[in-house]
């Protein structure tokens, strides 16, 4: 071997380049950012643009006043429209949801995105909801027992 | 776990299992409950009073103990 220090010192030359080439042609990732009820609160009261991924009953039995209904299974279509410089605050019921909603904002570059990550049980301002007046009463069951509904979703 | 307590409790008490993203009826009826988050359960007697709804993934434990109540 000629001259093993330049090979070292070539060596890192090429490794640097190769990195920073990476990062200047790989898709930014943005920034993702948790936030708490009260945070939450000033973000909707300054107007930022507040998605909400939980399912349409979820929704319409109540939600943060001025939230967009986006279902997580219907997300990432949606996004895919979406000004990626525009801020934006996510929320489910959980953080669950929300979790895998925000992951994906930020793999697509967008800039800016506050996570609602404890999720709308940990909501204590009001909720607004959707239009009450349809909603029936339930069947009562033939042979009058008690009655368990359980409410579930597959995402 | 509910698929037992099903079998387990029937001719005692009717499970109506609701997908919140699919089932049509589902939206009426949570919105009616108050249901904003899934997974939920509610409990009605069998007068069709309201007797109250966990929240979020309940225990066997906790459930059996309110099935045991309704009356």
């Amino acid at each position: 071997m000629k001259n093993p220090g330049k090979i070292a010192i070539w060596a890192v030359i090429g490794i640097a380049v190769l990195v920073i080439g990476f990062m200047a042609f790989s898709p930014a990732e943005g920034t993702v950012e948790n936030v708490d009820a009260r945070r939450l609160a000033d973000l909707v009261a300054s107007g930022v643009r507040v998605i909400d991924v939980r399912t349409e009953g979820e929704y319409a039995a109540g939600h943060i006043a001025g939230a967009e209904l986006v279902p997580i299974d219907r997300f990432a279509q949606a996004a895919a429209t979406w000004d990626r410089t525009v801020p934006l605050a996510v929320y489910c019921a959980t953080g669950q949801r929300s979790t895998t909603a925000v992951n994906h904002l930020s793999g697509q570059g967008f800039e800016k995105v506050y996570h609602f990550n404890a999720g709308l049980v940990a909501w204590s301002g009001t909720l607004e909801r959707g239009a009450t007046a349809a909603a029936p009463a339930p069947e009562p069951t033939a042979s009058a027992l008690p009655v368990v509904y359980e409410f579930f979703t597959d995402t | 776990m509910v698929d037992r307590l099903v079998k387990e409790y029937e001719g005692k008490i009717e499970f109506r299992l609701l997908n919140a993203g699919t089932d049509a009826e589902a939206t009426d009826l949570m919105m009616r409950f108050g249901v904003t988050a899934v997974p939920t359960f509610v409990f009605l007697g069998s007068d069709g009073a309201n007797e109250g709804k966990i929240i979020g993934a309940a225990s066997e434990q906790e459930l059996r103990a309110k099935l045991d109540s309704l009356k």
